[in-house]
């Protein structure tokens, strides 16, 4: 059986959820390998919601936010960048490879652009491999 | 009716122990009038086959209401005894960082196995012919884990030592039937050092160099040390190191190591600690290996050994 990834997407509520939307009711296809969560914002996915994604049986994870200087609480994006750096760093410790996360910006009219990134995500994380050693307590 | 009470160190130094011994004066009437420790081979001389009147074909621990577990699960034998101690205790008991969340012997856990044993089996110092021990001793696990990543437990207790008092609290919670108090904040919530404001310190460094204080003057009057630029965990750690009244390490105006563990319970102090760096505007690169920051916590996965370099994510 060929192995098929998990992918866990945080999606903000005014840009990148909507553009999944449209990109469903286009009837585009993607891969279904993406477990889209709505946040509010993807200034809110804090590192320890990346780190428990992948601890729990996730291969990758993707947060997707508006375009930079578009965000509807006006500077939400650019504090998902300021962590970007330290939580790729992070994952690494962690036993992660950083390409097991990813970030795009988009907004709700770039459902093709949604679905380039996803599917572009299912390859990368394919080629990584599942995660090993994953956590369990009792 | 005194309690039963079984006692069981694995992947521990004994410090847990004498920090039960620590609880001073207030272990003499928990010994003479509520506890009857029934098993405890670090206090007493006990034995595993056969001592529960069987053939002695099996390891066997007297049933007890009270178990007390310290340090981590690193081998196959800490498995069967903690499986044992959790088929005949009652309530289990995990004391101390090491059971808790990994402590020191969980250090491991960062670093490639293979390569830590041709380090400590077979470097250029021993003697020809070194191996690694493959009989008599037993077999390690891939890694050391922490007790409730094995079997589950009742109540768990941190800290490197864990606070004596705690330790009485929490064997009085279960002869009283109730939950146990213990402390739920951070380390800095218990720390009376003076914060004046953020903003100042934009990197932190090693405590290589003393901190500024007035020796004459109570600990009170010292700055707090993260805002003289000391790398210090109070914020991400669990308090309850106060002993007089002020943190331990804070007390000899050393900074917070960290070593009871998350203030969260399945928290993790590097994340909190860099988040936190990383939104007060402090460069968190400035924290010379972050990894350690782990060190009293590599259990539950927190630990591992290193993949590859960064590649940069793409934007």
């Amino acid at each position: 059986m060929s192995y098929e990834p998990k992918i866990i997407a945080f999606c903000c509520n005014w840009c990148s959820y909507a553009a999944a939307d449209l990109a469903g009711s286009s009837r585009l296809q993607y891969p279904p390998n993406v477990r889209i969560i709505r946040v509010m914002c993807s200034g809110m996915v804090h590192p320890e919601f990346i780190l428990e994604a992948l601890n729990k049986g996730a291969d990758g994870v993707m947060i997707m936010g508006c375009h930079l200087g578009e965000c509807h609480y006006l500077d939400g994006n650019h504090i998902t960048m300021a962590r970007l750096d330290m939580i790729a760093g992070l994952l690494e410790d962690f036993g992660f490879e950083s390409e097991r996360l990813s970030v795009t910006w988009l907004s709700s009219t770039e459902p093709d652009k949604f679905v380039k990134a996803v599917t572009e995500m299912t390859e990368r994380v394919k080629e990584l491999g599942p995660v090993l050693n994953e956590v369990q307590t009792v | 009716m005194r309690v039963t009470t079984a006692l069981e160190a694995l992947s521990s130094c004994s410090g847990c122990e004498i920090a039960i011994l620590n609880l001073g004066e207030a272990l003499i009437p928990l010994l003479i009038e509520q506890l009857d420790i029934v098993h405890g081979p670090i206090f007493m001389d006990h034995k595993y086959y056969g001592q529960c009147g069987d053939d002695g074909t099996r390891l066997q621990i007297p049933e007890a209401v009270i178990g007390i577990v310290s340090g981590g699960v690193s081998n196959e034998e800490h498995v069967e005894v903690l499986q044992e101690m959790r088929k005949k205790c009652r309530v289990l008991i995990a004391l101390g960082s090491c059971a808790t969340q990994g402590g020191i012997p969980a250090l491991m856990n960062g670093q490639d196995t293979e390569q830590s044993f041709d380090a400590i089996f077979q470097t250029s110092s021993t003697d020809p012919g070194a191996g690694r021990p493959d009989r008599i001793v037993p077999k390690l696990l891939d890694r050391t884990c922490a007790l409730d990543e094995k079997v589950v437990i009742d109540l768990q207790l941190p800290g490197c030592p864990p606070n004596p008092e705690h330790i009485g609290e929490v064997i009085m919670s279960v002869l009283e039937d109730r939950e146990p108090v213990l402390p739920t904040k951070s380390v800095c919530d218990t720390c009376p050092t003076q914060r004046q404001g953020k903003g100042v310190v934009n990197s932190v460094k090693r405590f290589v160099e003393n901190a500024e204080f007035d020796p004459n003057k109570p600990i009170s009057d010292m700055r707090c040390l993260l805002e003289q630029g000391f790398m210090c965990m109070g914020p991400v750690t669990l308090a309850g190191c106060a002993k007089r009244g002020v943190p331990a390490c804070i007390e000899a105006r050393v900074p917070c190591r960290g070593c009871f563990g998350s203030v969260r319970p399945k928290g993790n102090q590097l994340l909190g600690m860099m988040n936190a760096l990383a939104s007060n505007g402090i460069d968190y690169t400035s924290v010379v290996d972050r990894r350690s920051i782990q060190r009293f916590c590599g259990a539950h996965g927190n630990l591992r050994p290193k993949k590859k370099s960064a590649v940069k994510v793409g934007i």
